[in-house]
């Protein structure tokens, strides 16, 4: 077990310092033969937002019912998070513990705790999906107005920017694997969006460094929900199922949606080694146990 | 498995590579007592309006026998860095002094560009690699960055003609589809062109070429493709299968190539062995009697 997680290691770096000609990242050294995706949770009509918290358990938010917020922990048992709490489409855990949502139908975002009441961060917006860096600050996509902002807590009044805007329905929202870049999936079209990260946090260079494959031209690619892992993949939820790219932008591979005739929408790393990705799929949870891992971003 | 069962593997694997990719350089790719060097310098280009936020190194080779009193040719090279290595697979300065010194080919500055990168701003962070982006791409953006950002910083200090068959674009692998992609989007301004195991695959829906290329009035391209038996099969598609049908397809359109399928892998010795071949076969004719 311990030579063959070192051999994965060395053969990553082996891969990645080839540079140019190798680092072809195949479906093949992320899906584990005979590993499929397993239900987490079903019964519900719409069920989005997953995200991790620093030693692995799993959240997610019952969105069009009443289950709230959910958590599974490494072991598998599920529990009552934030109980009640509805409409939220995207969380993650901030560096101050708090965990941050979107709630579009309130019109704002929130910081929740379980027995508090919802801090509100911003209000006045309608957002769709939501990033928070190591620094405290929180991007988020607006999709309706095109729209991606920035939330820097520590300014006080006049804190929320407009960092990029003209994409046609920005969706989903990521860092890099080292935090130096930001990842904005469109909905309609195929493009995932790359910026640079300034100093002050505003966005610049942005390029659309990768590209979803659609059902056909016409049809929107429903890019929505992304996750990076350790080595810099990133993976994104969309109409044809969960699309992964390596580090510099090329498509790795399509993996089969659990249930395609069903929207999937968010996608995350969890379990004790970030082992398993979990995405949300309609009105179910799944999760499938990978090569790849996730990462900590602290 | 263990440490040292994969370097034995590891080691396997490059003898078996090396004993595939029995290619030397020729002595047109060495010095030459008696022939005059040009000089090469290095650059780095910042300010690019296509890939805003891109930086790269650069070099340009000047023949010594250009003074600037007529338009030289111009050949670009992606992946500058190892085509201009003295030491490395192609050496092409060197190729581009012989070849000159003898008239086979005309007075030509050569541009040697390394793919962007746009460094990241947060402390440890790696920068983002443009390569991909920038050759594997099916548009014209590398071509108006040639066109747009390249070419007009070399037009400062030196006289370059406009015209398109003065003009050749080669690269490996990636470079490779790039360097056709230049010629297939601006043939106006380049139609010369060599590919060393060209990725006509489907990193980023280069594997379509063949198609359009058969579908598509002929554009006036000459183009040098080198592919090799052991290239790559993976999950972007296989390498010497791509190159046939790219091959097979500039035949049934009628353009003027040499397609030369080799022994070798996915690396640059074949088409730096027969790089003068290449040059030759190119310039056959220019300039146009």
């Amino acid at each position: 077990m311990m030579y063959a997680k070192h051999f994965g290691n060395l053969l990553a770096a082996v891969l990645l310092s080839c540079g140019c000609f190798a680092g072809d990242i195949s479906l093949e050294q992320v899906l584990i033969e005979g590993e499929s995706w397993e239900k987490v949770v079903g019964g519900m009509k719409f069920c989005d937002a997953c995200c991790t918290d620093n030693v692995g358990n799993f959240y997610y938010s019952d969105f069009s019912g009443r289950g709230g917020i959910k958590k599974v922990d490494i072991t598998g048992k599920v529990s009552d998070y934030i109980p009640g709490i509805a409409g939220i489409s995207a969380m993650q855990f901030g560096p101050d513990g708090r965990l941050y949502g979107c709630q579009g139908r309130n019109r704002r975002i929130v910081a929740l705790k379980p027995g508090f009441a919802p801090d509100i961060i911003v209000s006045g917006i309608r957002p769709n999906d939501l990033v928070v860096t190591v620094e405290g600050h929180i991007y988020f996509t607006e999709t309706s107005t095109r729209r991606v902002y920035q939330i820097n807590p520590k300014q006080g009044g006049s804190r929320l920017k407009i960092v990029a805007k003209d994409i046609a329905k920005p969706n989903g929202i990521v860092l890099s694997a080292d935090g130096g870049t930001l990842l904005v999936s469109d909905h309609m079209d195929k493009e995932i969006w790359f910026f640079r990260i300034e100093k002050d946090g505003s966005l610049s260079f942005r390029s659309p460094y990768a590209s979803l494959r659609l059902r056909t031209r016409h049809h929107p690619s429903k890019g929505d929900g992304m996750a990076v892992d350790a080595i810099g993949c990133f993976y994104v939820t969309s109409d044809l199922g969960l699309q992964m790219f390596d580090p510099t932008g090329r498509m790795s591979g399509v993996i089969h949606s659990p249930q395609p005739g069903k929207p999937l929408v968010s996608v995350v790393f969890a379990g004790k080694q970030l082992e398993y990705i979990y995405v949300a799929n309609g009105d179910a949870v799944y999760r499938r146990k990978v090569k790849s891992k996730g990462l900590m971003h602290w | 498995m263990k440490f040292r069962n994969l370097l034995s593997l590891l080691c396997l694997l490059s003898v078996a590579c090396a004993l595939a990719d029995d290619y030397h350089l020729g002595p047109d790719s060495l010095r030459k007592e008696g022939v005059p060097q040009g000089k090469l310098t290095m650059h780095k280009f910042t300010e690019s309006k296509v890939y805003p936020g891109s930086e790269r190194d650069y070099w340009v080779y000047v023949p010594s026998q250009y003074d600037g009193t007529k338009p030289a040719c111009l050949i670009v090279f992606q992946d500058g860095k190892w085509y201009q290595d003295p030491h490395g697979h192609t050496r092409a300065p060197t190729v581009l002094d012989n070849l000159i010194h003898t008239g086979e080919i005309p007075l030509t500055i050569g541009l040697f560009i390394n793919p962007g990168v746009i460094p990241a701003v947060k402390e440890g962070a790696k920068p983002r690699k443009n390569r991909s982006f920038e050759y594997d791409t099916l548009s014209d953006q590398y071509a108006r960055f040639l066109l747009d950002d390249m070419i007009p910083q070399l037009k400062r200090d030196y006289s370059i003609t406009d015209d398109p068959e003065g003009r050749a674009v080669c690269g490996i692998s990636s470079g490779g589809i790039c360097a056709w992609t230049v010629a297939w989007q601006r043939p106006d301004a380049f139609r010369k062109v060599i590919s060393y195991v060209g990725s006509f695959t489907n990193i980023r829906g280069g594997h379509n070429y063949p198609a359009i290329i058969r579908k598509t009035e002929k554009k006036p391209i000459r183009v040098f493709l080198q592919a090799g038996e052991k290239d790559l099969d993976n999950l972007h598609g296989n390498w010497p299968l791509g190159n046939r049908q790219m091959a097979a397809a500039l035949k049934f359109a009628g353009y003027d190539f040499r397609f030369v399928m080799g022994e070798g892998g996915h690396n640059g010795k074949h088409g730096g062995a027969i790089f003068p071949e290449m040059l030759r076969w190119l310039w056959r004719d220019y300039p146009q009697k």
